[in-house]
């Protein structure tokens, strides 16, 4: 996708709030890099917090150097567990570029939509 | 240990030289007792001077071969020490053998395993079998349909191959050699039980020895290779099994990868033809053009698509579809294939488009993934000269129209990507395109596309819109090929996503006319209809 090297990824994990745990994204989230969001998010959301369940899913996107469509994949399966897991997905310090893809591809409102309001597509629409 | 006179009489002889050579006594001339060999290398001896006879000569007394070592004594007579020497030679012999097998080994691996095409592959097996282990050899590869190809090939002749119905029973031990499982060891058949198809049509005299080995391949069965020999020539010993059986493992790996090989090139190319994006032509009086360059240029199947599914007749709309399926690689092959059928299916309800789009989100829809696409909606319809277009975007770059001007304008349609939420939302909006103007639909990998001066930088909106805005006027073609030179020329020998492109044009109608960016362009109205 780049002639340039792509931006060292990374992803840390800090419980923000006793209900509330941040994730700081960094570098390209992309086909290569994507999965292992999803599954680390995952690992953490089913692991009892320190107030009992979680209520807030926040990704800090302070440090994203790029994502691709992958990428936004990702968040939508993130979306996913989030809303089966009845927790609200916060997506903070957004890039320009994110922004630009989340708006062309319309998906802000539904990835952001507060929990508990309407069960997610998991547990609905799904087939 | 034979003693012998100068003049070749038997001096003495020992118990064992008297085993060696039955009937022989004291006093019986040499010449009469022992083979040519040893008679004439005591003459020699007895001859000429000593320091230059030989040390010694060797020959065969019986079945058995020996090494005559002479010592002479001083009253003439000549000592000879009979050695065996036949172990040494056998074992030599055997090395020697083993030595020629291991380097004709290594030439069937070589020759073989640089072609990837069975036919070349029966070929050379059959060639090969026929110089170094045989008279004749057959490669019976399993059957295609009802008809088994068969490869022949005879001592230094020419190979034939042939599909002929054969009936693999009528050899024994062929029918479970070509069905590869159980293992079975290689047959020595009755020349009498081979049936004519069998023998090579240039195979010189009656069939003397004949086994059947099978090619063993990756868990499947290449096939069988038959090896026959003429009755001149000795019968195939156990060694020359042994070593059939180790050609025909070779021989049946290189085989089974060609076959393999060219099972999935062949695959690929049922995937390439459904899934490549079609040639587009003019429909209905509307032009259409597209261009498609695939991610990486050895992957011809990748996640960008585009369709144009012409109206029933030139008073209905054509739908045209392009759009870009999240991932790469097959995965993404599979889910563009997808989108394009259901899409073709939903062709009756092209009318609305948000409609289309909500019932192809629902089809897509999984548990297992995310994966979505982006694409947008076009259906075009001519009217006196004028192409009336509604655009629909659904998660993807707005359409660019250019005038013919070279005013370039954004269409204003927003929507949802499809395949990953529950439900999605569209907003179709028409225009109207004037003769030579066109509508361009492209993904983001035309964009997005890295390179330029710096490389890196990304080629972007307003680049594509800059060029754009020098295609007034132009036909479809050949809009689409600047944007897609441009953009390659933008990446360099750079990596790159997807890029299609598809342009929608009216044509400029047959009556000749100036060109004339000042003047004032009619049908260059754009509206907007928010549905739903």
């Amino acid at each position: 996708m780049t002639t340039l090297s792509p931006g060292p990824f990374d992803v840390t994990v800090v419980e923000s709030a006793p209900t509330a745990l941040t994730v700081h994204v960094s570098g390209d989230l992309d086909y290569d890099t994507s999965e292992e969001l999803v599954e680390l998010v995952t690992r953490h959301l089913t692991r009892v917090g320190p107030a009992g369940e979680w209520e807030d899913l926040r990704l800090d996107f302070a440090e994203l150097t790029w994502l691709d469509s992958m990428g936004l994949s990702a968040l939508l399966m993130i979306r996913r567990r989030t809303g089966a897991a009845r927790v609200t997905l916060h997506l903070d310090n957004r890039p320009d570029f994110l922004d630009r893809m989340l708006d062309v591809t319309n998906t802000y409102d539904h990835l952001t939509e507060a929990a508990r309001r309407q069960d997610d597509v998991s547990e609905a629409g799904a087939n | 240990m034979l003693v012998v006179d100068r003049d070749g009489g038997i001096v003495d002889l020992n118990d064992v030289a008297r085993t060696l050579l039955p009937g022989v006594a004291r006093g019986d001339r040499l010449h009469d007792a022992v083979p040519g060999w040893l008679t004439e290398a005591h003459r020699l001896l007895a001859r000429g001077p000593q320091e230059s006879a030989p040390g010694h000569r060797s020959g065969s007394l019986g079945d058995r071969v020996f090494d005559a070592h002479p010592t002479a004594s001083d009253d003439g007579d000549v000592v000879w020490w009979l050695v065996d020497d036949t172990d040494r030679r056998l074992a030599r012999e055997a090395l020697r053998s083993e030595q020629e097998r291991t380097g004709i080994l290594a030439e069937v691996s070589s020759a073989l395993l640089s072609s990837l095409n069975v036919t070349r592959c029966m070929e050379l097996t059959a060639h090969m079998a026929a110089d170094h282990l045989a008279d004749a050899a057959v490669v019976i590869a399993p059957a295609q349909g009802r008809r088994h190809p068969l490869t022949y090939a005879c001592k230094d002749g020419a190979v034939l191959q042939a599909n002929r119905v054969i009936d693999p029973a009528t050899v024994p031990g062929l029918a479970e050699a070509l069905r590869g499982f159980p293992p079975v060891p290689t047959r020595w058949i009755n020349p009498d039980d081979i049936p004519p198809w069998a023998v090579p049509a240039g195979f010189a005299g009656p069939l003397g020895s004949v086994i059947v080995t099978p090619l063993p391949g990756h868990g499947v069965p290449a096939g069988a290779l038959m090896l026959l020999r003429s009755s001149t020539e000795r019968a195939f010993s156990e060694g020359e099994e042994i070593f059939a059986r180790l050609f025909a493992a070779r021989a049946g790996a290189a085989l089974s990868a060609a076959r393999m090989y060219a099972e999935q090139a062949d695959i690929t190319a049922t995937l390439m033809r459904e899934l490549l994006p079609p040639t587009l032509t003019q429909v209905h009086g509307v032009e259409y053009a597209g261009s498609y360059r695939p991610a990486r240029d050895n992957e011809r199947v990748g996640g960008d698509f585009y369709d144009v599914h012409p109206g029933t007749d030139p008073s209905h709309e054509s739908l045209v579809v392009l759009g870009d399926v999240a991932g790469k690689g097959l995965e993404a092959a599979v889910l563009t294939g997808k989108i394009r059928n259901t899409l073709h299916a939903l062709l009756p309800l092209a009318g609305d488009h948000e409609q289309m789009l909500n019932l192809l989100n629902s089809a897509l829809l999984t548990s297992h993934h995310t994966r979505f696409a982006t694409l947008v909606l076009a259906s075009a319809l001519r009217r006196a000269g004028r192409v009336h277009l509604r655009l629909t975007s659904a998660g993807h770059p707005p359409p660019l129209v250019v005038r013919r001007n070279g005013t370039v304008e954004e269409v204003a349609t927003r929507g949802t990507l499809v395949g990953a939420m529950p439900s999605v939302i569209a907003e179709t909006t028409e225009t109207v395109l004037a003769p030579g103007e066109t509508c361009l639909l492209y993904t983001d990998g035309i964009t997005e596309a890295r390179g330029g001066p710096m490389g890196g930088e990304l080629f972007g909106d307003r680049r594509l819109r800059q060029a754009l805005s020098e295609c007034g006027g132009l036909p479809a073609e050949a809009v689409v090929e600047r944007v897609q030179m441009l953009a390659a020329q933008w990446i360099g020998g750079g990596r790159h996503d997807d890029m299609a492109t598809v342009a929608v044009s009216a044509p400029k109608s047959g009556a000749l006319r100036v060109v004339n960016g000042d003047v004032p362009i009619d049908g260059s109205e754009i509206w907007h209809r928010r549905k739903g």
